[in-house]
């Protein structure tokens, strides 16, 4: 049981990973793409940011999941499989090829569950990931799952060869 | 940085080198490549500009400042100058001559659409409306692009917002706004949502919702297609504001048979069932039904709704939602609110809760689900639903200590859950001082045992609680044991942190404070939002550096702030998130009128005067390259935002003890008295320092003499508010039984300024015959052992040491005073000595004012001798404080290992003693040197 609201944008930011700046970059650009899920007590359960980006003409327009991040106290309740459709909806709307996003390898409980809300890997990034003194970490996978507009469902097919950060889009 | 798209203009090729050494932070090189490029070609003025971005980085601001101003003055019309001097501008934080450069470049090139577009965004950096309304319109005059003009109308709603007057808002600037829009609408030019979104936005301001539900549902409302539910949710808004409850009523209950979890709808399907009733509504004739479908108006058809939604989710075989049966428990409790039996057609609220503990009690929300319809169950049946959560929680057999323990996690979090719930309830703090230990007792073992399921889980919750507890046993050492004992097995949880670091701020021990706050990786707001946890207590600790440094953490925060979101505000315009504009504008308000905000700014240069000051530059320098003036006040007063959060530490207490709105209102009371207090000291500071000094240009026109009134009629003005505001803190001690420590301090040691400067004031020409020394019983109040041990037992004095802040803080203000004074009587002293030679009269004697302020630099040196005594003799007795030697309480026993970590947390409280009275002992004897020049 959520409330689910567009972002407003005030304190609520208060769990974040991220500066204020990319916040209200997403803001200011993507607005629709930024929903929260409030408890009735009020408490933040967990936010999605995303956007919407790519060439039409090369069939590469698609909505990208920027962030998913659920507290700690409101997981396993589904939330963030409700947040995805929701981000995958406005995708749709817009007209979207498929809907992607990025991924620690490592973070196996989150592959897994991108895996069972239909998505796929289509490449691996490497050291997508920095650490914070600015080393490379970790690779990426680079999940995608086709929307309708996609009937061949081509977008998703994986790319057999790693790439490297520079090399895509 | 700046664009360089053009590759064939051979100045592009000039300036790579240059904008590659800055982009790459390489000032130096970039100074000397500009000044390499300006030698051949003179008039290359982005070379000029470049150069003084570097100059501006490598702080040499008036240089940066006086070549961009050379450039500027000649209003370049090249794009490089131009985007090189907005850069510049923007980093010396003056975004306002950035609106001057391009005023001057669309004067010279007056069709030029990108030029235009600056001017714009220049304007809407400092919030220009009115030039950017008028900017916007020459926009679409050249080049006819809708964006344009609907930049113009947002600009006219930015007026209407910000305007003081709301009556100017709603009969000039909306209808101005709203004209234009329909202008457009007539004409069939509507184009983009963005148009759309601002349209009903404007008809909303107005107070139009009618007009603004036929703009959502008609054509128009079409292109409302981005944002999820847009339509839906604005039409929602426009039903609650009309009262429109047959439109709310039935719209909800469409959203909900669509998504039975949705929160917001339960609430408006309620409100809107309600005020149905209670307005005998009635079914219209048929033909006449509500545009939204089918509308419910009595009790039973909502208890029909919620049980149908349960039943629905019993059926499933995926996850049960928990929207509908926590939709169940507030119909109850609006149906008791009304004093409507038919709840109980809905069943017993303990047996409801009970059934939803056995389907959600092993997730961790269901403590903050049940917590706010704790209040459905009756005191008398609390422990009956304790005891039946406690029958579906999996226990396994009890030990030789009498606790059993969960053999899983979703066991452990239902065990967990009943510890919350049963605290909630308030069976904890019923229990007797015997009770409270062992239960202490069973939770940390649950904690150990919990500790195999993970170490950063939900586990530590336990100790938490457990800790909490002993709190109200008055155990601190051993609350302080066992959170470092919990840190060292779950490092990374901040609850632990946060309670460790009030602990050891209560104790007045900052050192091991610095380390946790920093531990906790405060990002962004927070450092507005929980940095007061750090600085409210570092300076008056005496630990200056930490103190400094915890003030720069938030402030640089806050200036990059400012920075920032203007420059988000001109992408909202770009990208047309018109709705967007308001909020980051009302974000930046709130961070600038933050009260930690004005906090740290004083504190910090409070800091830099006390520790500084007439150390490296003087105290006038320093005041001036502070920037206070002493006549201003920077604190927003009256708009003060209070966002500390205060709910930080999660608590799982009854509500009776929670945190109420009186205690957050008294508290923002104290702490703005406080900063009163700390910003009228710095303000007479800087008047102290700028007093007898020729008066600063502005004032220009006055004579010298009259200056030096104005300024000391300041000082009085100043020295008389701070007076006030001592005697209103004095009354808020008197009032509360709980204040702020540093309130209750002012009582006796934080009064002396009056005193001192007020007859220094009027220094010339004759010194009054009274020079206050520093009292004597300002050290006499930190006189006694900060920390002591007495009958195995360690006690605690902090209050000391913030007295000792106090008396030292007062020395440096003395000294400062004295100084003044000495430079006033030493042409005096002169002008006698040179009349003696010629009388040659060898009789007469020194006048009374010199000696009089000789004996008294005599006794304030004896003073601060006595201090410095005081510190070394303190520091030596603490040093020789043997903790090992301690046996601890009684009445709670510790294992060895336990003994270890209250050592450690004891050592850390005395070594942050130690540190505390170095730093105040440095302080004072730096201090002490600055009496040798006093010597007239």
């Amino acid at each position: 049981m959520t409330t689910l609201r567009a972002f407003t944008f005030n304190f609520d930011i208060c769990y974040n990973n991220y500066g204020i700046p990319f916040y209200l970059q997403y803001l200011a650009h993507w607005p629709e793409y930024f929903i929260v899920a409030e408890a009735p007590g009020g408490e933040l359960m967990g936010y999605i940011m995303g956007k919407a980006e790519g060439s039409v003409a090369r069939e590469e327009w698609h909505g990208h999941v920027t962030a998913l991040s659920v507290a700690p106290e409101f997981r396993r309740l589904g939330l963030a499989a409700k947040l995805m459709e929701m981000l995958e909806e406005i995708s749709e709307r817009k007209g979207g090829f498929f809907v992607d996003l990025f991924v620690r390898v490592s973070n196996q409980v989150a592959v897994n569950m991108y895996k069972q809300l239909g998505y796929s890997v289509y490449r691996t990034v490497i050291e997508y990931y920095s650490a914070s003194n600015g080393e490379p970490d970790e690779d990426a996978y680079d999940m995608r799952k086709a929307l309708s507009r996609d009937t061949e469902r081509k977008s998703i097919i994986p790319i057999p060869h790693p790439v490297r950060p520079e090399d895509i889009e | 940085m700046a664009a360089r798209g053009h590759v064939q203009d051979p100045n592009d090729r000039r300036l790579r080198p240059i904008y590659d050494y800055l982009d790459n932070g390489n000032n130096k090189m970039a100074i000397q490549q500009a000044d390499k490029l300006l030698k051949k070609h003179k008039d290359l003025h982005c070379a000029k500009v470049l150069k003084a971005i570097g100059l501006q980085r490598t702080g040499k601001q008036d240089e940066a400042f006086s070549l961009a101003q050379e450039v500027a003055t000649l209003e370049p019309t090249d794009d490089n100058s131009l985007q090189a001097l907005t850069i510049l501008y923007r980093e010396m934080h003056h975004p306002e001559l950035v609106t001057k450069l391009y005023e001057a470049a669309v004067k010279k090139v007056p069709l030029s659409e990108e030029y235009h577009s600056h001017l714009f965004m220049a304007y809407a950096r400092v919030g220009e409306y009115k030039k950017m309304q008028q900017a916007g319109m020459a926009l679409y005059k050249i080049v006819p692009k809708n964006p344009y003009y609907f930049w113009s109308v947002m600009s006219l709603v930015m007026q209407a917002i910000s305007a003081q007057d709301e009556k100017l808002a709603q009969t000039m600037f909306l209808p101005l706004a709203e004209r234009m829009v329909e202008k457009m609408v007539k004409e069939e030019k509507i184009e983009a949502e963005a148009e759309v979104q601002l349209y009903f936005m404007i008809l909303e301001r107005l107070g139009k919702c009618v007009e603004a539900l036929d703009v959502v549902r008609g054509p128009l409302g079409e292109k409302l297609t981005s944002e999820l539910r847009s339509r839906e949710n604005k039409c929602m808004m426009m039903y609650q504001r009309l009262q429109l409850w047959p439109e709310c009523n039935a719209l909800s209950y469409k959203l909900l048979l669509k998504n039975p979890d949705d929160w917001q709808f339960y609430l408006s399907y309620f409100d809107s069932l309600f005020h149905l009733m209670d307005k005998s509504w009635s079914q219209p004739e048929e033909g006449e039904h509500c545009v939204e479908g089918p509308v419910q108006t009595t009790v039973a058809e909502a208890v029909k709704f919620v049980v149908d939604r349960m039943e629905e989710q019993d059926k499933k075989e995926s996850r049960p939602l928990r929207g509908p049966y926590l939709a169940c428990l507030e119909l109850i409790h609006r149906l008791r609110q009304r004093g409507c039996p038919d709840e109980k057609e809905l069943g017993d609220p303990l047996e409801l809760m009970v059934q939803f503990f056995g389907k959600f009690g092993d997730k961790p929300c269901c403590i903050t689900d049940l917590k706010i319809y704790l209040h459905l169950l009756p005191p008398e049946q609390r422990s009956q639903f304790k005891k039946r959560l406690g029958e579906l929680v999996p226990l396994g057999e009890a030990g030789e200590d009498g606790f059993g323990f969960p053999g899983d996690t979703k066991a452990l979090q239902r065990h967990l859950c009943v510890c919350q719930l049963s605290r909630a309830l308030g069976l904890q703090h019923a229990l007797d001082t015997e009770g409270k230990l062992r239960l202490i007792t069973e939770l940390k073992a649950h904690y150990h045992h919990g500790l195999q399921f993970g170490k950063n889980s939900s586990t530590p919750i336990s100790l938490s609680l457990a800790l909490t507890t002993t709190m109200w046993a008055n155990m601190l050492w051993q609350c302080l044991s066992v959170l470092e004992e919990g840190l060292s097995f779950s490092p990374s949880n901040a609850q632990f942190k946060l309670l460790l670091l009030l602990l050891f701020c209560r104790l007045g021990a900052f050192q091991p404070v610095v380390d946790l706050y920093s531990s906790l990786d405060a990002k962004h707001v927070q450092h507005d939002t929980i940095g007061y946890l750090l600085t409210r207590y570092a300076g008056s600790l005496g630990q200056f550096a930490a103190a400094s440094q915890s003030c720069n953490f938030s402030l640089r925060f806050f200036h990059s702030n400012q920075k920032d979101t203007s420059e988000y505000i001109i992408q909202a315009y770009k990208y047309g998130a018109f709705e967007k504009i308001p909020e980051f504008i009302a974000f930046r308000t709130r961070l600038n009128q933050s009260l930690h905000f004005a906090q740290v700014r004083t504190e910090r240069m409070l800091l830099d005067l006390y520790t500084e000051a007439d150390v490296t530059l003087s105290l006038e320098e320093s005041v001036k390259a502070m920037g206070v003036c002493p006549e201003e006040d920077d604190i927003p007063w009256d708009n003060m935002r209070d966002n500390r959060d205060l709910t930080v530490l999660v608590s799982w207490d009854p509500k009776d003890r929670e945190l109420t709105e009186e205690h957050r209102r008294l508290s923002l009371e104290e702490e703005s008295v406080w900063l009163k207090v700390r910003s009228l000291t710095l303000r007479l500071l800087a008047s102290l320092a700028l007093l007898g000094h020729a008066p600063s240009p502005r004032n220009s026109d006055k004579t010298n003499e009259n200056g030096i009134s104005a300024k000391s009629s300041t000082l009085q003005t100043l020295l008389s508010q701070l007076d006030q505001t001592l005697e209103t803190a004095v009354q808020i001690t008197e009032k509360q039984t709980q204040v702020h420590t540093l309130i209750y301090l002012t009582k006796g040691c934080y009064c002396p300024y009056g005193s001192l400067l007020f007859p220094h004031a009027d220094l010339c020409p004759s010194l009054p015959s009274s020079l206050s020394p520093l009292r004597p019983e300002m050290l006499s109040r930190c006189k006694g052992e900060v920390l002591e041990m007495k009958d195995g037992r360690l006690t605690t004095r902090p209050s000391l040491l913030e007295t000792l802040v106090f008396f030292v803080e007062t020395v440096c203000v003395v000294l400062w005073v004295a100084s003044y004074s000495a430079s006033v009587l030493r042409p005096l002293k002169s002008s006698l000595q040179k009349k003696k030679k010629k009388k040659k009269d060898s009789s007469s004697a020194m006048p009374v004012v010199l000696c009089g302020f000789q004996e008294w630099t005599g006794s304030l040196q004896g003073v601060v001798t006595q201090a410095l005594d005081h510190v070394k003799g303190q520091e030596a007795s603490l040093t020789a404080l043997k903790l090992a030697a301690l046996t601890l309480e009684e009445g709670y026993s510790q294992t060895q290992e336990e003994c270890g970590f209250t050592r450690a947390a004891m050592d850390k409280v005395q070594s942050s003693y130690l540190g505390s009275l170095q730093e105040l002992g440095d302080l004072l004897r730096k201090r002490a040197d600055s009496l040798k020049s006093l010597k007239i």
